[in-house]
């Protein structure tokens, strides 16, 4: 390894860290630094200088991604209302990164036309061009703006796991809330129908399902609807069901109030935290699903904009180290683990796992 | 015992109840598609006389109820009739490629398995400290990515820039043993990345949901050094729980198993289904989906006896 300004200033910077923690009493901060020295030790003699170079660029990227989470968090508890402020403060910065995340995915999706250069479809250079400055991202296998495709992605992707959570979520929490007020054998026959459908693998049912129907996107919505609703179902029904026994709702019963009233008026309001939270936790399971269906060939069908397929296609390409494909899996890995860190949040605040 | 025994046949039942009504579901599927099942094959412009040919040869003639008991009959015995695409025996396309899958899922477990809850107890023990938080946000990053970007990853960094693996998991029948870990360990590698994660956190919840039990506390009270107190007292009550994970993880390893396969081109039966539903062959995909759900409905039994069979406060008679 050649003794060169860069490796000297690496460890010069490390060991200073480490003595600054050191001297500060920083316990966690300091054997976090100091081990990071010594597995630099060991990773610049066997991988050389390149090994610390990555090192230090992971290092570079986890401190812009901390950076951008500690202003934007900021950002949010200066313009928040005075709720929504407190909330923010006291958030983890893996919290305010997620929503920032999310927020940045919302906008791309919304406004896909405008910020796209080019057409979904568009066929504008030769195939597997590589970047220039028309290009962000170069081109895919058929010539189309890799960049202009994540962005529609963002908008057909997300959407249509967005739309298919929903659907989940609605036939769910109605069954749920009905099971839990009607009881009785309604009760019984769902649950044992939510049994079912929950001891089929997902991907297997949704494989199932689509060799029968064929692949629309209205049939994919259902199917994956059906699998994932038993889970709201049950969460719903047992938040329901610990809500129904209040005298409260006697009460409304007693005064005559019909079915869809209670649900609505007196049960669904004392339900929605930990409904909430299930949202984002049911949105990553979905939105894996549909981009593996996406990836296997029987999702969202070409030419439309799609993550998942877009990984397909640029396949190849990752035998001849070029990362194009995974850029797409990358898009939908960093929003499932948006949605888990502030889901993850939102369950700590919500269930006094404060231990 | 008596007690134990009967929760545990109970369970049984359950697990071979769901496990018919299972394979209902799965006949009932194909019975839905519009038309039969040579109206699909033959397409729309097939003339009458074909149609009814292959109804004959596929037994479509008899009813329903009929067709699925001499269906589940030969699925007992590894009997799933014929191909629809290349007219092979399924039982015959399926048995290899199943052993491929199992022996990648045992591959898979057996790191994973030991890996997984060395880190979760060491994780509960650390826990709110920074190793705990680093560890937290590194298992949720690998439990939100999808099984193919993993794949990716490992094949760029493992495979193509450095060329410490192969990257097509190619199998052939004259190679060692040592050669066919060393073919499927960016597959195995990839699955384990995913349980690893799950099992970690849910053996972490586990074992800080049972260290904050009062009887932990009574022993650190009284003096008991602390890895007696997790020795002695915690880990025969923490069996349970853990194997629970364990048998949950490996149930979802079946499902992770289908995108793994197609990713690294493996000849496993996840592939095969894969395949079969884009050729639209139903007898292969309703072999698969039994295949893949009896597993899983299995594990999941496996789980829930042997955790009935491990929990001490069964053990004993009131």
């Amino acid at each position: 390894m050649a003794l060169n300004y860069f490796v000297i200033g690496y460890y010069a910077l490390l060991i200073g860290a480490s003595c600054m923690t050191a001297h500060y009493n920083m316990r966690g901060a300091f054997l976090a630094l100091f081990s990071l020295t010594l597995a630099s030790f060991v990773m610049g003699i066997i991988g050389g200088e390149p090994a610390l170079w990555s090192v230090t660029v992971g290092a570079g990227v986890i401190a812009l991604c901390a950076g951008t989470a500690f202003a934007f968090r900021e950002f949010l508890s200066i313009i928040l209302p005075h709720e929504g402020a407190k909330a923010m403060r006291s958030a983890p910065l893996t919290a305010s990164f997620g929503l920032f995340v999310i927020g940045t995915y919302a906008i791309a999706g919304i406004f896909a036309p405008i910020i796209a250069p080019f057409g979904e479809a568009e066929v504008i250079a030769q195939a597997f061009e590589p970047a220039n400055e028309e290009m962000l991202l170069g081109a895919d296998q058929l010539g189309r703006d890799l960049f202009s495709r994540l962005v529609y992605g963002a908008r057909n992707t997300v959407g249509l796991a967005l739309v298919a959570t929903i659907a989940a979520f609605v036939m769910g929490a109605l069954a749920g809330l009905l099971a839990a007020t009607v009881g009785g054998w309604f009760d019984q026959f769902m649950g044992r129908f939510a049994d079912v459908i929950m001891s089929i693998p997902s991907l297997i049912f949704a494989l199932l399902m689509l060799s029968i129907f064929g692949t629309n996107l209205f049939v994919l919505v259902i199917i994956v609807a059906i699998i994932y609703s038993p889970r709201v179902f049950r969460l719903t029904r047992a938040v329901a069901g610990n809500i129904v026994v209040m005298d409260y709702i006697e009460a409304a019963k007693l005064r005559g109030e019909g079915l869809w009233y209670l649900i609505r008026r007196e049960i669904l309001p004392n339900s929605t935290a930990p409904l909430i939270a299930e949202f984002g936790l049911e949105f990553c399971f979905v939105f894996l699903l549909v981009a593996g269906l996406s990836f296997l060939g029987l999702g969202i069908q070409p030419p439309t904009a799609d993550w998942g397929s877009m990984v397909r296609e640029n396949a190849t390409l990752i035998s001849f180290g070029e990362i194009t494909p995974l850029i797409p899996a990358g898009a939908i890995a960093l929003l499932t683990v948006s949605v888990n860190f502030v889901v993850d949040w939102m369950l700590y605040r919500s269930s006094g796992l404060k231990e | 015992m008596s007690d134990v025994v009967s929760i545990v046949l109970k369970r049984l039942g359950l697990g071979l109840i769901t496990l018919f009504v299972i394979s209902v579901i799965i006949f009932l599927a194909v019975e839905m598609l519009p038309g039969d099942i040579a109206q699909a094959v033959l397409g729309q412009g097939a003339t009458e006389e074909n149609v009814a040919a292959l109804r004959k040869q596929l037994g479509l003639d008899q009813p329903a109820p009929i067709r699925y008991l001499d269906w589940l009959a030969g699925a007992v015995v590894g009997d799933f009739g014929v191909s629809l695409v290349t007219q092979s025996p399924v039982g015959e396309v399926i048995g290899p490629r199943f052993a491929n899958t199992l022996f990648l899922a045992c591959y898979a477990a057996a790191i994973a398995v030991p890996v997984a809850i060395i880190l979760g107890v060491i994780v509960a023990l650390l826990r709110n400290t920074l190793f705990d938080r680093v560890a937290n946000v590194m298992a949720l990053t690998s439990i939100s990515s999808p099984e193919f970007f993993l794949g990716y990853v490992l094949i760029l960094y493992l495979s193509v820039k450095t060329g410490m693996f192969p990257s097509i998991a190619k199998l052939s029948p004259d190679m060692t043993f040592f050669e066919l870990l060393n073919r499927t360990f960016l597959p195995a590698l990839t699955m384990v990345l995913v349980v690893v994660a799950h099992m970690m956190r849910m053996t972490r919840a586990a074992i800080i949901n049972l260290l904050s039990s009062p009887y932990i506390e009574m022993a650190r009270l009284k003096g008991v050094p602390a890895w007696r107190v997790i020795i002695k007292h915690a880990l025969p009550n923490a069996w349970a729980p853990i194997i629970n994970v364990v048998a949950l993880n490996l149930a979802y390893l079946i499902t992770g198993v289908v995108l793994v396969e197609v990713v690294f081109v493996y000849p496993g039966i996840g592939q095969l289904l894969v395949d079969s539903v884009t050729k639209r062959d139903f007898t292969v995909v309703q072999a698969c989906c039994l295949i893949f759900a009896a597993t899983f409905i299995l594990l999941n039994l496996a789980a829930d006896v042997l955790a009935i069979i491990t929990n001490p406060r069964l053990r004993y008679k009131k």
